[in-house]
């Protein structure tokens, strides 16, 4: 459970974007924090990632505090895909893959090959494994990135507004892929796409201007937002 | 990643290798004890010059081995720039200059000067054709000089209205006598007149001497012993009878045959060429290994672009790259040495030239730093990589890349560069070259050998750094 209390955020040069702002993800299902764009969205899973300190309150996963935690610690239990995915573009895709199971989990790398390989046919992209990011589809691209945040089996796995690069159709198959992926994680999907996080979360926040607008299941929220 | 680590493996023993071969070479340079060191240009003939055989020979040559006999001493020649000639004598580069210097009041202030082994004085020469009767008849005339001999000082003193033009050597006069630029030159009766003949040109003597000057061996103010010894040795020569043989054999031009013939044996001509281009090599590998090395950190301590370190470190790249390379060099060289540092010419233009390569290259990592996206950094941190790993593995792979096309360049400019390095007596190619045109009169054909294996050695690194740009645009994390 990741439990934010009470935190207040602004950035050295810019806007408050949070203030007071409280609301608890709860385990065991998934996830969407939903919000037009300048919400402060990304702010939050930014924090939540802890890339980000606020400046006041307090941010707890599992009852502990996320900003004591070591930074290694948390990596562990918190997989992050950026918006930008940020492939490393000079490594194949199983590479890219295999580059943390070897230098963070010290895995031994043919150990670290075989279950990147694993994954990659689970996930029906062993075909591309291969090719390097800039030969692949930005669906593959993004299909790449999640797996290789899931490797590492984090607890939580949070997702930098996933869609903002797919058309419709690879949305929709893209959207059925991450249900698959329920047993693996829980998905915490950043979007401002109503539909994708009703086809990927069951519960979430909508966020207005740095405060809760909803807070709940995915169809009463977005009815309740869309009301106001 | 079995592939980094290897890569890391042999980035490791190349440099421990070439720390141990640089020791080596530095120690074979270094100065030897005992001796009586004297150094001369080696390109003023019939004075000192390399000749057919690709040895040092010449009248300076031999009353330096004369000399060097009397007190019982080994004699060690070192060939060195006319222009940097004084700085070597005053910061103990060697013990006196056998090198036909005339004596002047201002070089006087600066050193001692024995009693004079020759009278020589200035002409002017002439193409066989020209109208020019005497130097009076030069005014708005272009003259050529060697750059540092007395003639340049006396002629802006006592005829203002010559136009002056300075060269590095007779040789370079003489190209331009026959391309046109001069119409005259001055210089000194004996050389001009063994030179002209030698080189069969057709410049002909015009006028009386212009004055007449001493010719006589400085040695350094703190030296007076030395100074009276090769003083007693000298009129030892001339009461031996051996002085008067010496100048027979130096100035009765029709005495020595081998001065008439201009051409050098093939097999010396290519033996110091190679080896002279071996130097070159050397020096430049060295210092680009070197300069690489210290480059890496700082191209990252300037990429962070801000704090005291990074100031410090913008502010002292900024500084060599600011500054000529040149001044760099005789800073090391004949600065160095006052506060107690003396280095070898091949150490003094290896650290040269390696700062200056870690100045350029640091900035060539900098900008291969920038051109990775910061995302690139958070995509590493995201995965748990700690900072360290993540540069290794993520930025600097990238950022390598979009640098070798960069760097490539600058391992052909600095390559290039090294040519600057024969200012300070380092027998580089160019000096190489240098020496057997003084003795052929053929700077074309020799220049253009010169420059062809220069061409030979940068042209694959210019194809490899152009192939390299390619691929790292295919894989498409270069921006264009």
């Amino acid at each position: 459970m990741i439990d934010i209390k009470n935190i207040s955020f602004k950035y050295t040069k810019g806007n408050q974007i949070f203030e007071d702002f409280s609301a608890t993800i709860p385990k065991d299902s998934n996830y969407a924090i939903l919000g037009e764009s300048g919400s402060g969205k990304t702010t939050l899973l930014k924090c939540i990632g802890q890339f980000l300190k606020p400046q006041t309150g307090t941010i707890n996963y599992n009852g502990k505090d996320i900003f004591k935690l070591t930074e290694q610690d948390y990596r562990k239990s918190i997989g992050i895909v950026f918006q930008h995915l940020f492939l490393f573009p000079h490594l194949t895709v199983l590479e890219n893959l295999t580059l943390a199971l070897v230098h963070v989990q010290r895995k031994n790398e043919k150990d670290a090959i075989e279950q990147s390989h694993h994954t990659l046919r689970k996930l029906g992209l062993h075909e591309i494994e291969t090719s390097f990011p800039a030969q692949i589809s930005g669906g593959q691209a993004q299909r790449v990135a999640v797996a290789r945040a899931l490797l590492l089996k984090p607890e939580y796995l949070l997702l930098d507004e996933p869609t903002s690069a797919l058309d419709n159709n690879t949305m929709n198959m893209f959207a059925e892929w991450l249900q698959g992926l329920e047993k693996e994680t829980n998905l915490i999907v950043v979007t401002h796409d109503q539909l994708f996080a009703q086809k990927v979360a069951s519960a979430g926040i909508y966020l207005k201007n740095g405060q809760v607008c909803a807070e709940g299941k995915i169809d009463t929220i977005i009815q309740k937002a869309n009301l106001q | 990643m079995k592939k980094n680590k290897m890569i890391f493996f042999k980035f490791s023993k190349i440099t421990i290798l070439s720390i141990i071969l640089f020791s080596v070479f530095s120690f074979g340079f270094a100065e030897k004890q005992e001796t009586l060191k004297i150094a001369l240009t080696g390109k003023y003939p019939p004075f000192s010059f390399y000749n057919q055989q690709g040895k040092l020979a010449g009248f300076d040559v031999d009353i330096a081995k004369e000399i060097a006999n009397i007190l019982h001493k080994d004699v060690e020649i070192i060939t060195t720039e006319w222009d940097g000639i004084v700085a070597g004598l005053l910061t103990d580069k060697y013990d006196a200059i056998i090198g036909s210097m005339a004596v002047t009041p201002k070089r006087a202030e600066q050193v001692l000067f024995s009693s004079p082994y020759y009278i020589s004085g200035a002409q002017l020469f002439v193409n066989r054709n020209s109208s020019i009767q005497d130097i009076k008849d030069c005014n708005q005339k272009n003259i050529g000089v060697v750059l540092g001999e007395t003639y340049e000082q006396f002629l802006r003193k006592n005829h203002s209205k010559i136009r002056i033009i300075t060269y590095k050597s007779s040789i370079d006069i003489f190209q331009d006598m026959e391309n046109g630029r001069l119409d005259g030159f001055v210089t000194d009766r004996l050389v001009g007149a063994w030179q002209i003949k030698k080189a069969n040109k057709s410049f002909i003597k015009k006028g009386k001497l212009l004055f007449k000057e001493k010719i006589a061996i400085p040695v350094k103010k703190s030296d007076g012993l030395l100074l009276s010894q090769i003083n007693k040795a000298l009129s030892q020569i001339s009461l031996s009878g051996k002085k008067k043989q010496l100048y027979d054999k130096w100035f009765a031009l029709n005495i020595e045959p081998e001065a008439i013939n201009q051409k050098m044996d093939s097999k010396v001509v290519s033996q110091k060429l190679m080896k002279g281009f071996a130097i070159t090599l050397f020096v430049a590998f060295f210092s680009l290994l070197i300069g690489f090395i210290c480059a890496l950190p700082l191209g990252v301590i300037l990429h962070r672009n801000k704090g005291p370190l990074y100031l410090l470190v913008r502010s002292v790249v900024d500084f060599i790259r600011g500054t000529p390379v040149l001044i760099q060099l005789f800073f090391v060289y004949y600065g160095a040495p006052q506060f107690g540092f003396t280095f070898s010419p091949i150490t003094s233009a290896i650290i040269t030239l390696s700062v200056n390569s870690m100045a350029y290259l640091s900035e060539v990592i900098r900008s291969g730093l920038l051109s990775v996206n910061f995302g690139q950094f958070l995509g590493g941190r995201a995965l748990g990589l700690s900072k360290f790993q993540v540069f290794r593995f993520i930025i600097w792979p990238q950022a390598f890349r979009v640098t070798i096309p960069p760097l490539m360049n600058s391992v052909v400019a600095l390559t290039k560069d090294t040519a600057i390095i024969s200012v300070i007596s380092v027998g580089e190619v160019i000096r190489e070259a240098q020496s057997i045109i003084s003795y052929t009169f053929n700077p074309m054909k020799y220049y253009l050998i010169v420059a062809i294996m220069f061409f030979v050695v940068t042209f694959p690194l210019m194809k490899i750094a152009s192939y390299v740009e390619n691929k790292v645009k295919e894989k498409g994390f270069m921006h264009d």
